[in-house]
């Protein structure tokens, strides 16, 4: 798709660019500006070496022509900022700095051009003259009231048509009869010269527009083209061609029909620390290693490193370390390791060959529409194959007439495990294919049950039709009344004005990867600010449904709203007086199990049965003393786990009794009593009170998030969330202190 | 060294594609089940003779046995990181491995553990050495209470698996009223709500004792909860009444005690919890569920061999600074997007602005569209199950069901704007109502809900692959092909995937398992994904001959009328198709596919041969090498010694 591109673009920098027009915030440059830096910075962000931009100024302060023209005569005001190159961030900084209005209103646009053209003209001819395979583009931006010498205009138009340089103006207020757009109490000369571009724009066969709608044009996503590649070429087979006589065999090609279109990741850096005397200037270190991982300025790539550990078999409970070539590749059976070795690789391999077998034809109705699970692909015959072509479009429309699809074993690669595919047959105008997606194996179901919607079926097994779970007719009729009304399929309206679907697969924009992308080529041109732009609201548009169609179906709605009576629950009513016995939950006979018990009053917590009788202790009693001793026991436990802990045995034992104690004191809205807890239990694991060397218990209280409880989980809590994520970090320092 | 992340809660399996994945984090632990089999003489009491093929040959305990080996291999293939133990209670030993005798007849057969190579034989070994099996399989004169049985469960999972999140206990037994006296009784109930309050699940998997029925109400009823600790809020399924598994009915015990066990093989979890705007100012609650998802196998690891026993390295990363080396803590790490040469960077509250830009995570409807507006070729992914809950909103199931019916009867899907959570990408996905399927035993195959169908933005969509003017087919070719496709339809004209084990997936864990219990490495793979032949060929053979026939007709007219236009080319196109691209269902010699490649793969076989006899296959350049493969549809990465040896494999291949 991308080719080799020069673009050169030519800015009006004249004193009257920096004026402001009616209903504008910005002055015609800055406006002219957001044009240019959003094309300039979306091609930098396809990083390609053969997209090559340059940026001539006109009515500049300073004439400087890079050595492009011979002689300066003629061409004052002319300001070659840069040369055709490819743009990098470095660039635009410089550039920025320079793009700002001149003092003066002298120059001349076509001299810009004559020197824009001979610009292209020096960096895409070869070196035998020829002219080389560029995309060649001149975009003109100015408000039109400087002096224009149209003498030479046709033989410049004539050199730009004659080299095949696409000539785009966009003028600042240009009327446009088609936009219906016209400047009110025009001056004489920007009359003048809108007509003289016009011409230009004419003879050269270019584009000539108002800025406007230039402007307007900058809010929709631009979309990636990717040049089609195969991924499977090779034969559609039906029967054994190897053993039977009779089989249907085509050759095909697989292409991808859709792919996810990924936003672009960020890369982890770290801010360099060795900057030593002094931080020299960002621009000094960015260009001197240009490899991939390389950052400019302060920041400094990352590598990681990888460290492989085994249990020790000298010291049961502790960890040595391994050096990589100790090691050997093998898989996990279970807890067992298979140890694999280099020369039987390929031992649990599949042995495969390429085919695309059909297996059988489903009909097309009695397919589940979710189970199609992956992308899908176009299977189109072999190039420049006439058998193929007829066959493949025999198939199709067979499948097409028959209203059923393939079902089909694919190996797209030698030994490549097995997948299969639905073939389903697309006819549209313009071209006809089979597509492809694949479909589930037996070990990819996983076979969770549900009730039914439509029926209530008790434990003892009656059926029941009438359930504050199941809708009444008057929820039914609202709900079809609303969907009916509520219906896209012919609300959009196409060029024409006819109706047609609304939010089709091409007007939609994938929201995220534009996002990220235009907030990156923003903050390329915004070095400071106070708050990141928003998303542009074509990334919005499809969020919500439409207001005109909401307006129409209000009626609709309400129904709807009223029919339904959904009551959203309050956020839950936690508290001791909330937690009765009877709220518990029962066996499935109902049976009232601490009914059964007698209703305890005071439940010993046994350490043998820690947990159960803990949770057994706290919904008996809501007096406080008792819940504290409750949890009293629970921190003695909770300590022997550790202490008596031979290596990290019993660590899991002690976070679950941590776990437990959290989630059910923060219910009991005493959040002191754990956070009193856990704050000791802390110091006494980092300050070495527990039998040994502890620290590993903190890592994993501290990696489960079991610290303090803070306001923000509990409303009874003093502690503030900032001090509850303080309550973490201090460890590092304890920790280094430690070592 | 950073300290390494723990994650033992885990609530949040799918969401790690969303995050970043930490290499230092422990294995996500998810699910622990202890199978607590009955050993009692009922239990034990084989089937009556009889001469059916399909009649029952296990005692109920054989039966439970061998669900319990089934489990645990097919568990390591689709659950690697879960634990699972089996337990027998009323044998006349007692072990429970460490010495332990407080829990008399108990006998642990398998601790709660990932299982280990050494698990499955040993119970391999008991399912097919009846020998063996009788020694172990002895009842206990006195066999412990349920409430022993309980408490030991308990035991096993407080010292076991003490942080898993979802801990279940399979009780297979056939007595429906184990306590004789009320205390027992009392007791038993006691020690469920102990187990309830720990978290665990009591899964009953009854049998019906001949001529007796098993009645819940007796006794177990006062012992299972319906909701699970774990998810309280979950809906719950039509049972914890798993059907009553019985003898000489028709299908085998163990089929059914299979089927049920294989519905609760894993935990059911939700992947989010989300409001669903179904109208401006009307909101309800669903949960998520993956449902589909592809199954691999485990990824390759590092096995350390300098020791006796042979044991998995397990690794952490650090992070360096690339300048100094110096070892950079987790929090000092900023994002950064490369561009134009340059790192631009956001601070972490910013970059949390831009992700989050969208809203909060909601399922909208935005409107409706006849469910043909969501064609096949427009796929992107896996579809997402919901159903309601009224956890957070009261009357949601209703509202769902009501729109769940309307959408099925018009044929109509909804159309919606969809966040899954915090930090997801916003998606639009079609709403695709799904009705209850049952198969022949009135068991749930498919549940009733809605689906969440990914739908392409226009940035996903891929162009089409430019065609010349292609040849088209006729009527009267056409529905000769057609007759063919009517002639081979999949039993019920439907997809099953339960019909199509993964070929590749089954062959690693055969291979693996062997490998692991020191057996025989297998042969051949078992893959059903290869068409039946024989079938195809029985069938279809005359319909295909017609076809045949009548392409051949329509070739010769197109392609005539072609070459009156343009004679020239049409010879040209000759020798590119080469005389392989096999006309259609020609009667034809039995051949080898790429056979004579003229052409296509740049050298033909014999070229080729001859370029290898003189030794001079490796003075070739990648690139020929590459075509030369890629013709003949082999594998052609890697490099050019690894390229050319292939080529000279597939040359002797051919006998050259």
């Amino acid at each position: 798709m991308a080719g080799k591109e020069a673009t050169v673009f030519i800015l009006d920098l004249g004193r009257s660019m920096s004026e402001k027009q009616v209903g504008r915030s910005t002055t015609d440059l800055d406006w002219a500006l957001d044009y240019v830096w959003d094309k300039i910075t979306t091609t930098v962000a396809t990083g390609r070496k053969t997209a090559q931009m340059s940026v001539v100024g006109f009515r500049t302060d300073e004439t400087h022509l890079a050595g492009v023209m011979e002689d300066e005569d003629g061409y004052e005001g002319v300001n070659i900022f840069t040369p055709l190159k490819q743009f990098l961030l470095e660039d635009i900084r410089a550039l920025q700095e320079k793009l700002k209005p001149s003092a003066t209103d002298e120059g001349d646009v076509l001299s810009a051009l004559a020197a824009a053209l001979t610009l292209i003209d020096a960096a895409t001819t070869g070196k035998s003259g020829n002219r080389l395979k560029y995309d060649r583009k001149v975009i003109i931006i100015t408000n039109g009231r400087g002096f224009i010498d149209a003498a030479d205009l046709n033989a410049i138009a004539s050199k730009a048509k004659g080299d095949e340089v696409e000539i785009t103006i966009l003028g600042v207020d240009f009327d446009d009869p088609e936009g219906g757009y016209k400047e009110e109490n025009k001056d004489d000369t920007k009359k003048e010269n809108e007509a003289t571009l016009k011409t230009l724009a004419d003879k050269s066969d270019g584009i000539f527009a108002t800025l406007a709608v230039a402007i307007d044009q900058l809010d929709i996503p631009r979309i990636k083209e990717t040049r089609p590649v195969p991924n499977y070429k090779g034969t559609l087979t039906l029967g054994d061609n190897q053993n039977y006589d009779t089989t249907f065999t085509v050759d095909i090609e697989r292409y991808p029909c859709t792919m996810l279109a990924k936003p672009p990741t960020a890369s982890s850096f770290v801010f360099r620390t060795d900057l030593g005397s002094a931080p020299g200037p960002s621009t000094q270190s960015s260009n001197t290693v240009a490899g991939d991982d390389h950052a400019g300025g302060d920041l400094s790539a990352v590598r990681n490193q990888r460290v492989y550990q085994v249990d020790n078999p000298d010291e049961p409970g502790s960890k040595k370390n391994v050096e990589l070539d100790e090691l050997e590749r093998g898989y996990e059976y279970g807890r067992t390791a298979v140890h694999i070795s280099e020369s039987d690789a390929n031992v649990v391999k599949l042995e495969t060959n390429p085919c695309l077998d059909i297996i059988g034809f489903v009909q097309g109705e009695r397919f589940d529409r979710y189970l199609a699970m992956s992308r899908s692909h176009f299977i189109v015959p072999q190039k420049a194959n006439d058998q193929a072509q007829l066959a493949l479009s025999a198939f199709i429309h067979a499948l097409f007439e028959a209203e059923c699809y393939g079902i089909a074993r694919l190996v797209p690669k030698e030994n490549k495990a097995p997948i299969i595919v639905l073939l389903v047959p697309r006819i549209e105008p313009d071209f006809e294919a089979l597509i492809d997606v694949e479909l589930p194996f037996e070990e990819d179901m996983r076979r969770y049950k549900f009730p039914p919607l439509d029926k209530k079926i008790t434990v003892t097994g009656k059926v029941i039709e009438k359930h504050h779970e199941l809708p009444d007719q008057n929820l039914m009729t609202a709900m079809n009344d609303y969907v009916d009304a509520m219906d896209l399929s012919e609300f959009g309206r196409d060029d024409d004005g006819n109706p047609t679907e609304y939010m089709k697969f091409e007007d939609t924009y994938s929201p995220l990867l534009h996002r990220i992308n235009h907030i990156i080529r923003w903050r390329a041109t915004n070095d400071s600010y106070t708050e990141l732009p928003s998303p542009p609201q074509i990334l919005l548009k499809y969020s919500a449904p439409p207001a005109d169609l909401v307006a129409n179906a209000e009626l609709e709605v309400n129904k709807l709203v009223n029919a339904s009576g959904v009551k959203k629950v309050p956020p839950k009513q936690k508290g001791r007086g909330k937690r009765s016995l009877g709220d518990r939950e029962k066996p499935l006979s109902g049976l009232d199990v601490d009914e059964l018990l007698g209703n305890l009053k005071r439940v010993k917590i046994d350490s043998a049965n820690l947990i159960p009788s803990f949770k057994q202790a706290l919904a008996a009693t809501d007096d406080l003393d008792a819940i504290q001793a409750a949890a009293d026991e629970m921190s003695t436990a909770i300590r022997t786990y550790i202490s008596s802990s031979v290596g990290e045995s019993g660590y899991g034992r002690a976070l679950e009794a941590i776990r437990v104690m959290r989630d059910e004191i923060t219910e009991l809205e005493e959040p002191e009593i754990y956070n009193k807890f856990i704050k000791e239990l802390k110091m006494d694991i980092l300050g070495g009170k527990l039998k040994g060397d502890r620290r590993e218990m903190w890592w994993r209280i501290r990696g489960s998030k079991y610290g303090l409880i803070d306001r923000k989980r509990s409303f009874a809590s003093e502690v503030s969330e900032e001090e509850a994520a303080e309550f973490y970090k201090a460890t590092r320092r304890e920790r280094e202190r430690h070592l | 060294m950073a300290a390494p992340e723990y994650d033992n809660r885990p609530g949040d399996e799918e969401e790690e594609e969303e995050e970043e994945l930490d290499d230092s984090s422990y294995k996500t632990i998810k699910d622990a089940v202890l199978f607590a089999i009955d050993v009692s003489s009922t239990m034990l009491q084989p089937p009556p003779e009889s001469d059916d093929k399909k009649a029952d040959r296990d005692s109920p305990t054989s039966a439970a046995l061998k669900c319990a080996y089934q489990l645990m291999q097919q568990r390591i293939i689709s659950n690697p990181n879960d634990m699972m133990g089996i337990l027998l209670f009323g044998t006349e030993q007692t072990e429970l491995g460490d010495g332990d005798s407080t829990f008399q007849h108990c006998y642990l057969l398998a601790d709660l553990d990932v299982p280990s190579a050494q698990d499955v034989k040993r119970l391999r070994d008991l399912v097919e050495d009846e020998e063996e099996a009788a020694e172990l399989l002895t009842p206990a004169v006195d066999p412990p209470s349920i409430a022993t049985v309980l408490f030991c469960a308990n035991q096993i999972f407080t010292t076991k698996a003490p942080n898993f999140s979802s801990r279940r206990l399979f009780l297979v037994t056939d007595n429906d009223n184990p306590a004789k006296i009320k205390q027992d009784k009392d007791t038993a109930i006691t020690r469920a709500r102990d187990l309830y309050d720990l978290g665990c699940t009591i899964d009953l998997f009854p049998i019906s004792r001949r001529g007796h029925g098993f009645d819940r109400s007796k006794f177990y009823d006062d012992l299972v909860y319906p909701t699970s600790p774990s998810d309280p809020d979950a809906p719950i399924a039509i049972s914890a009444n798993t059907k009553v598994a019985q003898s000489g009915d028709g299908i085998s015990l163990l089929k059914q005690l299979l089927s049920s066990i294989n519905s609760k093989a894993s935990p059911r979890r939700a992947l989010f919890t989300l409001p669903f705007e179904i109208a401006p100012g009307l909101r309800i609650g669903v949960k998520g569920y993956i449902l589909i998802k592809r199954q691999e196998h485990v990824k390759s690891c590092y096995v350390w061999v300098g020791g006796e026993k042979a044991q998995i390295a397990t690794g952490s990363t650090s992070h360096l600074a690339d300048d100094t080396a110096r070892v950079v803590e987790k929090g000092e790490l900023r994002k950064a997007y490369k561009f134009g040469g340059d790192a631009i960077t956001f601070t972490a509250d910013e970059l949390k602005q831009i992700r989050q830009a969208f809203g909060d995570p909601v399922i909208r409807i935005v409107g409706f569209k006849p469910l043909d507006m969501a064609p096949l070729w427009a796929n992107t992914g896996k579809a997402t199950f919901i159903y309601p809950s009224e956890a957070d909103y009261i009357g949601s199931t209703r509202v769902f069901s009501a729109l769940q019916q309307k959408l099925l009867k018009s044929k109509k899907m909804a159309v919606a704007w969809f966040i899954a959570r915090r930090n997801a990408a916003p998606v639009i996905t079609a709403i695709i109502p799904a009705e209850e399927k049952l198969d022949e035993n009135g068991e749930q195959t498919m549940p009733p809900g809605l689906w969440l169908v990914p739908l392409p933005y226009a940035d996903d969509l891929r162009q089409f692959p430019e065609q010349g003017d292609n040849l088209k087919t006729t009527d009267a070719l056409s529905d000769t092909m057609r007759k063919v496709i009517e002639q081979l339809q999949l039993p019920k004209g439907a997809y099953d995937p339960s019909k199509y084990p993964n070929p590749d997936l089954q062959w690693f864990y055969r291979i693996l398992q062997a490998m692991a219990l020191e057996d025989e490495i297998p042969e051949h793979p078992d893959d059903k994904t290869i068409p039946k032949y024989k079938q195809i060929n029985k069938r279809c053979a005359p319909f295909l001959e017609e076809f045949g026939e009548e392409f051949e007709k329509e070739y010769k007219l197109q392609t005539v009328e072609k070459r009156k236009i343009i004679s020239s080319h049409a010879k040209k196109r000759g020798a590119a198709a080469p005389e392989d691209s096999k006309p259609p269902a020609k009667k034809r010699v039995k051949k080898e596919a790429p056979d004579d490649g003229g052409g296509v793969g740049g050298l033909t076989d014999e070229d080729m041969a001859k370029i290898n006899d003189k030794g001079a296959v490796s003075k070739q350049t990648v690139v020929v090498l590459r075509d030369f493969l890629k013709a003949r549809g082999r594998d052609t990465t890697g490099k050019k010694p690894e390229i050319a040896a292939r080529v000279q494999d597939y040359l002797i291949g051919k006998g050259f």
